[in-house]
């Protein structure tokens, strides 16, 4: 069925279509769950004006706590204006109002553009659930956005959406969102989800960034509250609205033209506790186009009793044409142990190799976890690619 | 002692300079503006480039040893006199881009090639225009506004250029997206298409991305490695963010598939989670912090565990905090899970 969902949304494009239809097919086995993942996914463009998209998959085996062995991520026709002042799009996709939350949706949107820099946009379908789940009667949601350009430098958006579970209000949120260019080097933006059942700020995050030759610096604040975020229809939303917040600074530094180095200098807030959420990383690339690289990192992240420090090594080098060694190593070290281990090492060394349209990589995966002491996987893929040019 | 630490540095620094991408450019340069002041045609090297099509144009020892005869290095002269990632990138122009130096050669750019190969002037190495040098004749305004990339690239995905301008995606992009999108998500779909979003963003998508690009460390780097250890601790650290991605119920549909939570599920709170004094009694306090957290092994039926006190009349008492209020109705759920109808 989910074969025949691809096919007909690809035949729906493949007459008299001026670029290139694409499929590409991965299939990946592990020895763990899932064994065995077939993902297809194809997409098509009708004289520029119109694009079908569809991702299926299939496993061989459920995945733990779910009773689906396929699914449709995207099946999607988007089709515009030749201006593009007005698109629709049909169908499963990701959709994203401004502020508010993304939300995966069986249903359509469209986005038609005003005089005076005005855009609308509207959205309406039925939240997906798993397996083409069609047991749950009266989930639907509904929203749109407003926003205008304001000169050339920026934009200012208004959206509010509301969606239903079984027909009762699950969330309804007013968002506002914001982005300015403020100089040649400096932009900035900032979105606010603001929930209108509970009655209080969902979700908050402000950035700002500049730029001085090699160096890029950013300052942000995000804050959530979670109470506000799982749905209305939960218990769990009515016991009060705790903040969780987060603010630093990332400065993003070309140190040498291979060589960047990152430090994310942050703190975490959460009810009364206060901690330190540390990121320093380094990447170097061992030739020009980055086919190969070597990435350190150090992290000090977590509040309270589940602080931890961390380090990661990865690294890929390309040994042959078309041939490359990769490898990547963690270890984790929680402050407190609780019986779930001291040191939380994960690793992954891999093989892959890329010929025209063919891609295969084999990789072995170990670690020790709070879950098992010791496990040990072996991973394979093969990917193939087919275009009608 | 420091002296010899800084001259260590030097030597380190001098020694890795290649490695880190410092090279010194005079030597192996192409000399392209030695050859246009000494009045050598563009084309008496780029041979046919004025027909186009598919060939890259680019002089073979043939075409050099016309005039450089002998050679001064029985090497191949491109060998040295490239840049290393010259070729590829004109390899990468030619397969990602619609462009046609016959179609230009015919117009106002007809034995003006420096009009587009601006840095040749420069002495520059890098020959291949920049984006902002097309809008010099191609006004593009009209282009962004619609979207239509696809005037000039072929596949905007599949090209994966990423962008020079302010949406450079540097830094902490994964958790910058959100709030950068948020105000320009049309514009993410010019170069990505519905699917990018929906493999971290999508109900069913087959699995967490890193897992599918596993040979590529640089690739999808959120729950990469050793996430599934540490997931908990970072859930903790950021009450709410896994709700940007994912519904409260897949986390309980996991924890109880893994023995985690439901009811062969062992008691993970310990002492003083419960009881009858406000020392006594953690899990209010930590309901608050992150009731997402309580979700993900409490939500749906698991629920019930907190009405068996809390509801109206219960020991428990008032969940809610002083001043709370809601629009939903008392005979909506959850309300009336603790709220009997008639009950206030």
């Amino acid at each position: 069925m989910k074969l025949g969902a691809l096919a007909v949304v690809l035949a729906g494009v493949s007459s008299a279509t001026a670029d290139p239809l694409r499929l590409r097919g991965d299939a990946l086995a592990t020895t763990t769950s899932p064994a065995g993942l077939l993902v297809l996914d194809g997409d098509g463009t009708l004289e520029d004006r119109v694009t079908a998209e569809a991702v299926v998959w299939m496993a061989s085996q459920r995945s733990p706590g779910e009773d689906v062995t396929g699914d449709v991520l995207v099946i999607a026709i988007r089709a515009r204006t030749r201006d593009g002042k007005r698109t629709v799009r049909v169908g499963r996709f990701v959709s994203s109002l401004g502020a508010l939350r993304p939300l995966h949706l069986d249903g359509g949107s469209l986005r038609v553009r005003l005089p005076h820099e005005v855009e609308i946009e509207g959205v309406a379908g039925i939240p997906v659930v798993l397996g083409l789940g069609t047991g749950r009667a009266w989930d639907w949601v509904v929203g749109g956005r407003v926003a205008r350009r304001i000169a050339d430098t920026g934009s200012i958006g208004v959206a509010y959406e509301q969606r239903r579970d079984r027909g009762i209000r699950a969330s309804e949120e007013l968002g506002v969102d914001v982005g300015a260019e403020l100089g040649k080097r400096t932009d900035a933006a900032a979105r606010l989800a603001y929930d209108l059942l509970g009655e209080g700020i969902a979700e908050v995050g402000i950035t700002a960034s500049h730029r001085h030759g090699a160096v890029r610096g950013e300052l942000y604040a995000t804050q959530r509250s979670p109470s506000h975020l799982v749905p209305a229809t939960s218990l769990f939303s009515v016991i009060g609205d705790v903040p969780a917040q987060r603010a630093g600074t990332v400065i993003t530094w070309r140190a040498a033209p291979r060589l960047d180095v990152i430090a994310d200098l942050a703190c975490l807030r959460v009810d009364s506790d206060l901690a330190p959420d540390v990121t320093g990383r380094a990447r170097l690339r061992l030739d020009d186009r980055a086919a190969g690289t070597v990435t350190g990192e150090l992290r000090r992240s977590g509040v309270g009793a589940d602080a931890w420090i961390g380090a990661r090594l990865a690294a890929r080098v390309p040994v042959a044409r078309g041939v490359a060694i990769s490898t990547e190593l963690e270890l984790v070290i929680p402050d407190e142990d609780r019986g779930r281990g001291a040191a939380w090492p994960w690793g992954l060394v891999a093989a892959s190799w890329q010929r025209a349209d063919w891609e295969a990589a084999i990789a072995v995966e170990a670690s020790a976890t709070p879950e098992y002491r010791q496990r040990l996987d072996a991973l394979f893929q093969l990917s193939r690619r087919w275009s009608t040019k | 002692m420091m002296r010899l630490v800084w001259i260590g540095a030097v030597v380190v620094l001098v020694a890795c300079a290649g490695v880190l991408g410092f090279r010194t450019t005079a030597t192996d340069v192409f000399p392209h503006r030695k050859h246009v002041t000494a009045g050598v045609a563009c084309t008496r090297c780029h041979v046919g480039v004025e027909r186009g099509g598919e060939a890259l144009h680019l002089p073979d020892d043939a075409t050099c040893t016309t005039c450089h005869n002998p050679p001064h290095d029985s090497r191949p002269c491109l060998g040295c006199h490239a840049p290393a990632d010259a070729i590829g990138r004109l390899v990468e122009a030619r397969d990602h881009l619609k462009f046609d130096h016959a179609r230009h050669l015919q117009g106002e750019a007809k034995g003006n090639c420096m009009r587009c190969h601006v840095g040749v002037a420069d002495g520059d190495s890098a020959m291949r225009p920049v984006m902002a040098t097309c809008f010099n004749c191609h006004a593009h305004d009209s282009g962004r506004d619609a979207r239509t990339c696809s005037t000039c690239h072929k596949n905007l995905a599949e090209e994966g250029s990423m962008p020079r301008s302010h949406l450079a995606h540097e830094g902490d992009w994964i958790r910058e997206h959100g709030t950068r999108a948020a105000s320009s998500g049309d514009l993410c779909q010019t170069c990505h298409k519905e699917s990018f979003c929906a493999d971290c963003h999508g109900v069913t998508a087959p699995s967490i991305p890193a897992k599918r690009r596993f040979a590529d460390p640089n690739a999808g780097n959120l729950h990469r490695a050793g996430f599934a250890a540490r997931h908990s601790l970072e859930a903790r650290a950021q009450p709410g963010a896994c709700a940007t991605c994912h519904q409260p119920d897949r986390c309980a549909s996991c924890h109880i598939a893994r023995g985690v939570a439901g009811d062969t599920a062992g008691n993970p709170h310990g002492a003083g989670w419960v009881g009858l004094t406000a020392s006594e009694n953690r899990h209010g306090r930590e309901a608050r912090r992150d009731p997402s957290a309580c979700a993900s092994c409490h939500g749906g039926a698991g629920e019930k565990l907190c009405v068996t006190c809390h509801a109206v009349g219960g020991v428990g008492g008032n969940p809610h905090p002083p001043g709370w209020s809601s629009r939903q109705p008392m005979t909506s759920m959850p309300c009336r899970m603790c709220h009997p109808i008639g009950a206030r």
